[in-house]
């Protein structure tokens, strides 16, 4: 009975399930894939939607406990390279990301919060269910202009205006995010880090602060980290991290009309080879330091984020120091309330004193391994406060962010290549 | 002698100390910010009830945890509020709650689905605030007084 009201509502709210069916049919194998996959998704997301205002309506959860949630689907086609799987003369039904997460506040000054986050991008991450964060959240002293309080467990790294909720596809203007800062291919470092949080707020009559400094060790034995630090993919030895630093200071004008923020972390490994190997015992570390300022107008928005990140890699880099020099600059403009365009130029030298790449060649790597310049335009389009469908695309210069996963062999990758991404976001 | 331009300048000179005047005047709007009475009167300015609202205010001033009710981001109501008392704009102010909600930082404000659901749930929670279209006609809950 129940099932049967589900599948009514499924037929009623989907419009776009029928004229789906008979493109599936038509077009080719590839395509019946990726409808194979969209149709059950939106099923899912259609269901879970239906039941979570069905809870709401009835009130059961009291308000002390909140559960939220969403889910994102993305589609990629690409010309030369790859991104989120095969989608070099294809359509990449690259990205699929599901997040749960729940508050419960039992006493006034103390407060749960965990999320579950699902994740199958390309072949980077193949599909697993990890704790995004789950945290207790301790506050001290609350007075009647600002807060400082403690938080333990896993947590959210900050780090520039977007990385505590890279995941959360409604909270940034494009699909990808700007990849000389928030790269993919070492999300896994950037997540979260288990260990504890300072944080404190002050408002003033000319702005708010805000301030955290966190310290947590992050996840370690990753193999896309492994090739960032190592240069190679191939490693056998142990890979291992120390407890890292992160730390933001934020300020923000009018309720976020105007913020400023500077972000900073340290980051520390070390790989012990195994018996036979050809890389060396070594130590690796990462500072970067970002500085990030937005305007938001009612219909206007304005971002830049500049990056400066010393590096000391034991066994990549021939010199083991090099700097690290990436930035965007991003507007969006509402076209209509709900219809919101987007034009970015994104830019990375991986090191700043080589940006031709001789270093890379001489390593036998393809120069444009080096850097990478992007323009990016985005439709994004707000159906309703729960739905949310967009589009990019990037033409892109240089390889530096590509993911060596979905692209195993470096000197097989192309210059300069095309990105298109498709993606459909609900939240609750 | 005065040159042609100089009248227009005069003219752009009282047009701009009018807009002035404009802005200092209470802003009318219908949208009324509202309490449950048990939530102790002060001296509350605008930046409070931002402050509430982006739910950084997390206390009133007898240490009780307010209680922040909102409707949907598509309600005409909602908008207004958010425009006009709070001057932010509601994609501002969504994403601040979206940051808190999806980061594990903080608890956004509970969604009601209809003005009516705000009434009563503002009449019947204590520490509760919330707004609604018209002066509140009900003994349980009080206009919400800011400068």
């Amino acid at each position: 009975m129940k099932i049967s009201v589900h599948l009514n509502f499924i037929k009623r709210t989907l419009p776009w399930q029928e004229p789906l069916a008979p493109l599936c049919e038509d077009k080719g194998c590839r395509l019946e894939f990726v409808c194979g996959i969209i149709q059950p998704l939106l099923c899912v997301m259609t269901v879970v939607s239906y039941n979570v205002a069905a809870y709401a309506e009835s009130r059961l959860i009291p308000e002390e406990i909140q559960f939220h949630g969403f889910m994102t689907q993305g589609f990629f086609h690409s010309s030369n390279n790859n991104v989120y799987g095969q989608s070099d003369d294809g359509i990449s039904p690259g990205l699929t990301e599901i997040g749960l997460n729940m508050n419960y506040q039992p006493l006034d000054r103390l407060r749960f919060a965990a999320q579950g986050l699902y994740r199958r991008a390309g072949d980077v991450d193949t599909g697993s269910v990890r704790l995004d964060y789950g945290l207790a959240d301790l506050t001290l002293f609350d007075y009647d202009s600002g807060k400082i309080g403690l938080r333990g467990g896993r947590i959210k790294i900050p780090f520039g205006l977007y990385n505590e909720t890279r995941d959360v596809a409604f909270t940034h203007p494009t699909i990808l995010l700007p990849q000389g800062i928030y790269f993919d291919r070492s999300r896994s470092l950037l997540l979260s880090a288990d260990g504890g949080s300072f944080y404190a707020e002050q408002r003033t009559d000319f702005g708010d602060f805000n301030f955290k400094f966190n310290v947590g060790m992050p996840p370690h034995d990753f193999d896309e980290i492994k090739t960032v630090v190592l240069g190679t993919r191939d490693a056998h030895g142990r890979f291992k991290t120390t407890p890292a630093i992160a730390t933001q200071l934020k300020y923000e004008l009018n309720g976020g009309e105007v913020v400023f923020a500077v972000s900073y972390m340290n980051l520390d490994f070390s790989y012990d080879p195994a018996r036979g190997e050809r890389l060396r015992q070594s130590e690796s570390n990462i500072q970067p330091l970002l500085f990030s300022a937005q305007y938001n107008g009612e219909k206007f928005t304005l971002t830049g984020e500049y990056e400066y990140s010393w590096n000391t890699f034991g066994n990549f880099a021939p010199r083991g120091k090099f700097v690290t020099e990436s930035w965007y600059v991003e507007g969006s403009y509402r076209i209509l309330p709900k219809l919101q365009a987007t034009v970015r130029y994104d830019t990375i030298s991986m090191d700043k004193d080589d940006k031709n790449g001789d270093g890379a060649v001489a390593l036998g790597f393809p120069r444009h391994v080096a850097f990478a310049q992007d323009w990016v335009f985005g439709l994004r389009w707000d159906i309703t406060p729960a739905w949310m469908v967009r589009a990019d695309y990037s033409r892109v210069h240089g390889t530096a962010w590509l993911p060596q996963a979905d692209n195993p062999d470096p000197n097989k990758t192309k210059q300069d290549w095309d990105l298109y991404g498709l993606q459909l976001s609900f939240k609750f | 002698m005065q040159k042609p331009g100089n009248k227009k300048l005069v003219a752009y000179h009282i047009l701009a100390i009018l807009f002035c005047f404009a802005a200092n005047l209470p802003i009318v709007t219908a949208t009324e910010v509202v309490v449950n009475k048990s939530v102790p009167a002060a001296d509350y300015s605008k930046v409070d009830i931002r402050a509430i609202f982006t739910m950084q205010k997390r206390f009133w001033l007898n240490n009780k945890q307010i209680k922040v009710y909102t409707l949907s981001d598509s309600s005409p109501l909602h908008k207004d509020f958010v425009k006009n008392i709070l001057n932010m704009f509601p994609h501002q102010i969504r994403m601040v709650w979206d940051r808190m909600t999806f980061s594990g930082t903080g608890i956004a404000p509970i969604e009601l689905d209809s003005e009516q659901e705000m009434m009563d749930k503002i009449a019947n929670t204590p520490d509760s605030i919330g707004y609604l279209s018209q002066k509140p006609n009900n003994e349980n809950i009080r206009s919400f007084e800011f400068h």
